[in-house]
């Protein structure tokens, strides 16, 4: 005889599939979900890369400073003529800053007696900040490059001039630049299986309550474990399906981009999907559960997708917990579910050592999470308020 | 064969059910009859144990319901008043969904489908999703499913609801034919001329307890009354049947 949790599993996983609309609905927005999310992340890395690269500024009475002009040209700066309103475009916020240099500026400057420019901009407009501080980094490079080659022509030490040289060293690997970008992917990979188990987890609780086909199920010779096993193993399936698509979608993408400047900023190629695999399988296993015993609870479908709803906001904000919360990795953490895959998936996609503590301490609470949630389902369905308890 | 020995069931402050005894025998219909709120479906729920009785014990071929509940079940055949089927599965995976349950194999369960398609009058159906289905066309592939591993006892909860007469004409064929068959038939009503039509033993429920057991001859030889229906109200204590 067939043992009844694969007759409960096979009947869940074909009465999921056959309806269609929802079936077709969460498949599409699994395998999508990757793709669009690192398009639009990778065309956010290489807007701002351009923003860079350009280097633009306006100025008003080029003629005057001819040394100036030199300076930029040399150093691929594109000179544009700012027009003769400048000033009410500037307030009208239409221009950002606009370097204005006065008719007398070669005098002074052949002189060496304070020749001036002036950056024209709007304080009130913050957009206008990076043009603003782009021009004074040039102005300024401009003044100390003068300045050294005039002290160079009297025999002095341009040193002199700069006794503190500072330089910028950041630790972070490029990589670990586009962390903040790639948290989005433990938060889908801990997504998508909620979203997956979901189907199977409300209509095998709650739906079978509305439809009033749990009655009738909980009359035939096999026990109630045996049944719940069934449907959670069925649910269990789907998440975890669902949650292997996604991570698939991404790993595809992200090949796509292998040559651009995205690659540098993370992997997310075959060991790093091997790794998110391990981690959220065992995961789908304890929010299908949690899905199935919140859903018991439910008296119609509706009611069971809003606490669904719940849950699923409670996982999501955890990654949001921990960027504001300035939470740092600690072992603690692994102990906590959500929190602890969180944490190692982040780390996976950071590059950093994944050891087996990092997959075993989570999943072995995932695990048991989703043991306990599948015995208390059972229990519940021996109680007579669950059986005959209808909307 | 069914026996009920002083079932009592309290769900927090309600007395569903006092004090119900009675067998219902192999090879006859049996009926509990009684107003509405009488505690027949409670009563019900006991022998086919979804609910667990406070006193008293209920036996269902010899098995004790609360002992063994798995053997008890493997025994009957339950409509219970929900009928709900799986809309997205047809007729005969929704049958088939709980032959395979009660351990039936491929080939038996493929027999025993022809079988009631036939019995049922259901050929036509067999292969189509049950989300179209009239109440009548429903209540087939309940049956169906309640009988597709052929059970020796047969618990039908209120059957006649909601049927139209062509369908309860059917469904009394079926219950007849399980009857011939050999089989316990334990149904409960509030409707005087389906038991009336059907019944070899009546069981009056009232106020949670059994207020007169026999067949229809002898409730009315010892109530005195000219017709069943003044029998069932001199027993049921003045509540009405419909």
């Amino acid at each position: 005889m067939r043992r009844a949790w694969r007759t409960v599993f096979w009947k869940e996983l074909r009465d999921a599939m056959r309806d269609r609309r929802t079936a077709i609905m969460v498949l599409v927005a699994s395998i999508l979900t990757g793709p669009v999310t690192l398009v639009l992340v990778a065309n956010f890395v290489s807007g701002l890369e351009e923003k860079a690269a350009i280097l633009k500024v306006r100025m008003r009475g080029q003629e005057n400073a001819p040394a100036l002009v030199n300076f930029l040209q040399r150093n691929d700066v594109e000179i544009e003529n700012a027009p003769a309103d400048y000033e009410e475009r500037i307030r009208a916020g239409k221009l950002d800053a606009v370097i204005v240099v006065p008719d007398d500026f070669q005098e002074h400057w052949l002189a060496g007696d304070g020749a001036r420019v002036e950056i024209v901009f709007d304080d009130s407009r913050t957009d206008s900040g990076p043009a603003t501080r782009q021009a004074e980094r040039l102005l300024r490079a401009f003044n100390q490059e003068s300045g050294m080659l005039r002290m160079i022509a009297r025999g002095v030490s341009p040193d002199l001039g700069t006794p503190v040289k500072v330089e910028h060293v950041s630790t972070a690997t490029p990589r670990q630049k586009g962390a903040f970008l790639l948290f989005l992917i433990p938060m889908f990979a801990l997504l998508s299986p909620l979203l997956g188990g979901m189907t199977i987890a409300i209509d095998s609780t709650a739906g079978e309550r509305e439809r009033g086909s749990l009655e009738p199920l909980l009359a035939n010779p096999v026990g109630a474990g045996e049944i719940v096993l069934g449907k959670w193993l069925a649910a269990w399936t789907f998440a975890s399906g669902v949650a292997l698509l996604t991570l698939t979608g991404f790993a595809l993408a992200a090949s796509l981009y292998a040559q651009q400047k995205l690659a540098a900023l993370m992997t997310f190629g075959a060991p790093e999907l091997a790794r998110f695999f391990a981690m959220v399988v065992p995961f789908a296993a304890m929010t299908s559960a949690l899905q199935m015993l919140i859903c018991t609870y439910g008296r119609s479908y509706r009611e069971a997708q809003t606490y669904v709803s719940y849950l699923a906001t409670a996982v999501s904000f955890v990654p949001v917990v921990v960027i504001f919360s300035g939470l740092k990795d600690a072992a603690w953490e692994l102990a906590v579910p959500v929190l602890g895959q969180q944490a190692v998936l982040s780390r996976v996609v950071r590059g950093d050592a994944f050891t087996l503590a990092d997959w075993a301490v989570p999943t072995a609470v995932a695990l048991a999470i989703a043991c306990a949630c599948v015995v208390l389902v059972a229990r519940l369905l021996r109680e007579e308020r669950i059986v005959f308890g209808r909307s | 064969m069914i026996a009920a020995e002083g079932l009592a069931k309290r769900f927090g402050d309600v007395q569903a059910v006092r004090d119900v005894s009675f067998g219902a025998p192999d090879g006859r219909i049996t009926a509990l009859l009684g107003p509405n709120g009488a505690g027949k479906t409670t009563t019900l729920r006991i022998i086919s144990t979804l609910v667990v009785p406070t006193h008293g014990r209920a036996l269902v071929d010899g098995h004790d319901v609360s002992a063994d509940p798995l053997a008890v079940r493997a025994r009957i055949g339950m409509l219970s008043d929900a009928r709900g089927l799986y809309a997205r599965l047809t007729a005969r995976e929704n049958i088939a969904y709980y032959g395979r349950l009660r351990g039936l194999g491929e080939a038996a369960l493929e027999a025993s489908i022809a079988r009631l398609a036939d019995l049922l009058d259901m050929k036509a159906l067999l292969d189509r999703r049950t989300d179209g289905f009239s109440q009548g066309e429903r209540m087939k592939v309940a049956i169906a499913r309640t009988l597709v591993h052929d059970p020796a006892n047969v618990i039908l909860d209120e059957p006649g609801n909601g049927l139209d007469v062509m369908t309860t004409r059917n469904l009394r064929e079926v219950i007849r034919a399980l009857r011939d068959a050999g089989k316990c038939v334990l149904f409960s009503s509030h409707v005087m001329q389906e038991v009336s039509a059907l019944c070899d033993e009546i069981v009056i429920v009232a106020h949670g307890a059994v207020a007169a057991h026999g067949t229809a001859e002898e409730l009315l030889a010892a109530s005195g009354r000219a017709s069943l229906e003044d029998a069932f109200v001199h027993y049921s204590g003045g509540a009405a049947p419909q």
